[in-house]
């Protein structure tokens, strides 16, 4: 990092265009054998998720506690990698400088949404029919949720995959013109059209991420909710929570932003990026991270709060089930994860400002955050009548077997080796927002130090 | 595009302190009418007092209405200061500059009249002060805690005592120009008032740090203002369509939107009577209109949870209630207009970039959506106690008396008396932070454009 | 041995920031000069010293106070005369945190302002030496130092092309 007298500035300033071009693509075609090794074990892992998955098939699809943990892994895995890509829109929309070198890291995750469309289709078998039973359809036709949700997420994959295409587009063209392949190689040509970088090029592509972005948003906001309430809280009698959707999002956001920083601080120490994703970064997350951290306990406080004080009876046995009896541990585990230790760690300043302080805190929130989608999910799942208005006899606790261990590590290692995977399409870098941050900043002298100067182009 | 000139420190301090040293008739009249409706809202509540509730239009079951909904209504208000000003010193957005006193100024002034609201209501006002205040030693008799009627105070006079200081701590640069601009009894006034400011290292150190220390300390209480505002009705399970978890989010992003408006209003109104055309700019009015579209659509997002919510469980007199709400006169003309003018016109209108930069449309749209942020308060608390509950022996409507009428338009000119005679005494726009806006201004060449930027300590 | 003051106006920041290093020629040190500006400037733009504060101890301090006092006040008074109020224990404590939390956080904005008018070596009694030029765009190199090295530095400054050298009693040697 460039540091002097006061001044904090990218390390990439020092470079030129063309060094950071041939950095970022000689690291993006060798990217090492120990990345090979770490796939081959994810992959392994990933089979032996798939074997669990058969035999949750192979027992049917009317036990539905069975597929609890299934259905928390998937609403795991689909928050946050689905809520990654909007990391990447909402910053490049606000036109923040520091998101440059972690633009397409966040983005990427597009693609892992794929795998976890892939991961809903078995739940649509096990999600009862709404007839007698409260759910965001009302009236509707008997598999509504199981049609609109499927839509509903396979829109925001296929919005999420465009983003990364567009954003990624022109360090595609720079891979091929540097690489030397021609229009005919089959590996790039089905991706590039005749991009050239002019003007009007650069324009449409700023308008096309514009609109997906807020498209993006938009819809990424409805399938939290459809998600979240189709698939956990319609299942529970008695419980009608409108902040509900709102606190899984946020749940997801904060989770994401989580997500993106233990990447970020594995690809620094495993593939030495370190120029580009410097301490700038991790600060300004962990920044939005402890934001995140108090939002989740605002929106959770809100609901308890509502509930605690009203005391109806269909309140009481929510609470009762989802906090304070039969998924107290797990909620204890969620609460302290996803909010009292990543908070103590992040309102330190000195600790905030570090590399290690925001990676340690998002690991905590990673591993909370799967807690808080088992007591949503499985509690969810393991109700038997879903007819009732009101839970008077709580469910029992649904403790993980071995099926339901496969099951979990199988679905996340997956989940990671398609991320893993995608690096070796898309740069993990985003080039051509490197070098326009290297076009939009400098240092310079002002009286007796040196400043940073960021270019806010209209 | 931006509209920047370089201007001279005394230039500003002129130009800055011109509300206070030069003033036109038009003035005087304004403050002069101001003045007369606050006395005859002054009338009105006298004579409230001395001949009782009676006078007003509240009757069972509806006993919360004009005044209440103005409570909530000013104190959505008030939210703009700290969104504003705090928000953005955190974020380090530049264009944050001229508009944070106003806001702030603006949230203190519509808080003490907020407070003034209850009081009213309780038709004897001095009888609050043993509801509110643990001060009954002799009887041993003491507040409710429990009560959502005395977290309200609490968290008021925490918000009025803090913006009150905040305002004071940011004013102290300034009173010292003015202490330097003044002579005789002004002079020995501002003299105390700016505590013997020199302008040293040290001191605008600590200002700085004191705008973001501060910030950070007073966004919680803005958050738990509105949210604990919201629990007067959230926590109440008898009144159906208040008892929703999600009322303290949508309560505060309401007020956010109502507030930001209520902060652009005024700028526009400012600019126009001081000329200060080249402090606040049509850049600045579209950046706000940029926030304003995404505060809007979350409040709309929240709204929406809100109403459907409501619904979801198809209990019938959260039925009954939606549709007078919606259905029935004249209720539906109310949230007609209230969603109209609240999010249906400004929204799209503030998507054209022309428009967010035009001020007359700029300060229609916002008058608007504060019309429609009040018929939503209205709303949401008059015809939720008209349908009470199942075995309520009265259901009736509620129109407001001439009284209650009077007493509210005296507050809209009680804040805005409040706010010109401020404009009076001290700069509504921060005059330290006004040239810091322009020491940290700089511009990159790229290439033939000069790019407008800024510089950046770290 | 007495210390006093000197005040050397600028009417620009640069000469001033230059005037800086002529002073510490002369023998001063970087204790002994502060500049005074009519805004803020980016740290380290005149070649100064850091302050150093400790105004991040007032908040913790003021929000422990007022948490304490707000849990002493809701717990206290619920157990001096308890009466159960809508189902809930006497020691509500989902109800007594909101208190709680408006407490602490008043504690806090209070000890902040206290830390902040005290950090900031405020309020000040006497202005001298000061000059009311410095609000309009003047920058003042303010010179404390033993009596004796007091002309030196009055030298220095004006070798530093300061435009005028304001002395505790407010006498002007050139200007």
């Amino acid at each position: 990092m460039h540091e002097s007298h006061h001044v904090v500035a990218p390390s990439y300033l020092d470079m030129t265009a063309q060094e950071i071009t041939n950095d970022v693509l000689k690291r993006h075609h060798s990217p090492g054998n120990q990345f090979w090794t770490i796939a081959m074990i994810l992959g392994g892992l990933f089979v032996v998720g798939l074997v669990g998955l058969f035999m949750l098939i192979a027992d049917g699809f009317d036990n539905k506690s069975a597929w609890g943990y299934y259905a928390a892994t998937f609403g795991y895995v689909f928050s946050l990698s689905q809520t990654a890509v909007l990391v990447s829109v909402a910053l490049r929309m606000a036109k923040s400088h520091w998101r440059r070198p972690l633009a397409r890291i966040s983005e990427m995750f597009a693609i892992v949404g794929v795998y976890s469309f892939a991961m809903l289709l078995p739940l649509l078998w096990v999600l009862p029919s709404i007839e007698g039973r409260r759910s965001l359809w009302f009236e509707w036709p008997g598999n509504t949720p199981h049609i609109w949700d499927t839509m509903a997420l396979g829109s925001l994959v296929i919005c999420g995959l465009a983003i990364l295409y567009f954003a990624s587009l022109p360090d595609l063209v720079t891979d091929k013109e540097v690489s030397g392949k021609s229009d005919e190689d089959v590996s790039y040509h089905p991706l590039i059209p005749h991009w050239f970088g002019a003007p009007k090029h650069w324009q449409l592509q700023k308008i096309v991420l514009g609109l997906l972005g807020g498209f993006y948003f938009l819809m990424l906001i409805i399938v939290h909710m459809l998600i979240s309430v189709d698939f956990a809280m319609a299942l529970i009698p008695g419980w009608k929570d409108a902040i509900f959707p709102a606190f899984h999002a946020i749940n997801g956001i904060q989770a994401s932003i989580a997500l993106i920083i233990v990447t970020m601080f594995i690809l620094r120490s495993r593939s030495s990026l370190g120029k580009y994703l410097e301490l700038e970064q991790f600060w300004a997350l962990s920044k939005i991270l402890l934001a995140t951290c108090l939002l989740w306990f605002y929106f959770w406080w809100s609901s308890f709060f509502t509930y605690w004080y009203g005391r109806m009876p269909a309140e009481i046995g929510v609470l009762k089930y989802i906090m304070f009896e039969t998924y107290s541990t797990v909620f204890l585990l969620a609460f302290t994860m996803c909010f009292v230790i990543p908070f103590l760690i992040l309102v330190v300043n000195v600790v905030r400002k570090t590399i290690w302080g925001p990676t340690l805190a998002a690991s905590v929130i990673l591993i909370g955050t799967f807690f808080n989608q088992v007591r949503y999910y499985v509690a969810g799942f393991s109700v038997e009548d879903h007819t009732l208005h009101v839970l008077e006899n709580l469910p029992d606790f649904t403790a993980p077997g071995p099926i339901d261990f496969m099951v979990v590590v199988g679905g996340i290692s997956g989940a990671v080796l398609t991320y893993m995977l995608g690096t070796r399409i898309f740069p993990i870098i985003s080039i051509w927002e490197i070098k326009e941050g290297l076009m939009l900043q400098r240092v310079r002298k002002f009286m007796k130090r040196d400043i940073r100067v960021l270019a806010k182009p209209e | 595009m931006q509209e920047r000139v370089r201007i001279s420190d005394s230039q500003v301090n002129t130009d800055l302190t011109s509300s206070i040293f030069e003033s036109s008739k038009l003035y005087w009249i304004l403050v002069g009418f101001l003045a007369l409706v606050v006395l005859c809202g002054f009338t009105a509540a006298g004579y409230m007092f001395n001949r009782g509730l009676g006078v007003t239009g509240l009757n069972r079951p509806v006993m919360w209405g004009f005044f209440i909904t103005n409570f909530v209504f000013w104190i959505g208000i008030s939210h703009a200061g700290v969104m504003l000003s705090a928000i953005l010193r955190l974020v380090q957005a530049e264009w944050r500059r001229p508009a944070t006193r106003a806001a702030e100024v603006l949230t203190v002034f519509s808080l003490m009249t907020a407070m003034t609201m209850p009081l009213i209501h309780a038709g004897r006002p001095w009888r609050v002060a043993y509801w509110v205040f643990p001060y009954d030693w002799a009887r041993g008799i003491y507040p409710n805690v429990r009560s959502a009627l005395v977290w309200d105070p609490s968290a008021v006079f925490t918000y009025l005592t803090s913006s009150i200081l905040f305002v004071y701590i940011a004013l102290i640069p300034d009173f010292a120009v003015l202490r330097d601009r003044t002579t005789g009894v002004p002079h020995i006034i501002y003299s105390i008032l700016s505590l013997g400011w020199r302008g040293s290292v040290r001191q605008w150190k600590l200002q700085i740090i004191a705008g973001i220390l501060l910030s950070a300390i007073i966004l919680p209480i803005f958050v738990s203002v509105h949210s604990i505002v919201s629990w007067d009705f959230g926590t109440a399970m008898s009144v159906e369509a208040w008892h929703s978890t999600v009322f303290a989010p949508y309560f505060v992003i309401g007020a956010v939107h109502s507030g930001v408006s209520a902060v652009v209003t005024v700028m526009i109104i400012l600019r126009w009577m001081f000329h200060w055309e080249d402090y606040i700019r049509r850049e600045h009015m579209d950046s706000l209109a940029k926030l304003l579209i995404v505060v809007a659509t979350a409040w709309l997002f929240f709204f929406a949870l809100e109403f459907f919510f409501g619904l979801y469980a198809l209990e019938g007199p959260e039925v009954a209630l939606r549709e007078l709400q919606v259905f029935e006169a004249p209720w539906k003309w109310y949230f007609l207009t209230f969603l109209i003018t609240s999010y249906l016109i400004p929204v799209p209108m503030w998507l054209i970039p022309s428009v967010r930069r035009n001020l007359w449309l700029m300060a229609f749209t916002t008058i608007l959506v504060n019309v429609g942020m009040w018929f939503e308060r209205f709303i949401i608390i008059v015809p939720g106690l008209m349908r009470k509950q199942a075995f309520v022996f009265t259901w009736g409507g509620y129109t407001p008396s001439i009284v209650e009428v009077t007493i509210i338009t005296a507050t809209f000119a009680m804040v805005s008396m409040l706010v010109l005679l401020f404009a009076k005494v001290v700069p509504l726009i921060p005059i330290g932070d006004a040239k810091e806006g322009m020491i940290l201004h700089d511009e990159i060449k790229i290439g033939k454009v000069m790019v407008p930027a800024v510089m950046r300590e770290e | 041995m007495a210390r006093k003051s000197i005040l050397g106006l600028f009417d620009n920041a640069d000469s001033a920031a230059d005037a800086t290093d002529v002073l510490l020629e002369a023998g001063a040190t970087q204790d002994d000069f502060d500049v005074l500006t009519g805004s803020p400037y980016p740290e380290g733009a005149f070649g100064e010293k850091d302050p150093v504060h400790h105004i991040y101890v007032f908040p913790i301090i003021g929000a422990l106070m007022g948490l304490t006092m707000a849990l002493v006040l809701t717990a206290g008074t619920q157990v001096a005369y308890p009466m159960v109020t809508g189902g809930k224990p006497i020691l509500a404590f989902p109800a007594m945190t909101i208190i709680c939390y408006e407490g602490t956080l008043l504690g806090a904005v209070l000890f902040t302002i206290i830390g902040i008018i005290f950090e900031s070596r405020l309020p000040r009694l006497r202005l001298d030496p000061y000059d009311a030029r410095i609000n309009e765009g003047y920058i003042g190199l303010l010179v404390t130092t033993e009596e004796e090295k007091l002309d030196d530095m009055e030298r220095a400054l004006i070798r530093g092309s300061a435009l005028e050298v304001v002395h505790e009693r407010g006498r002007a040697l050139r200007g």
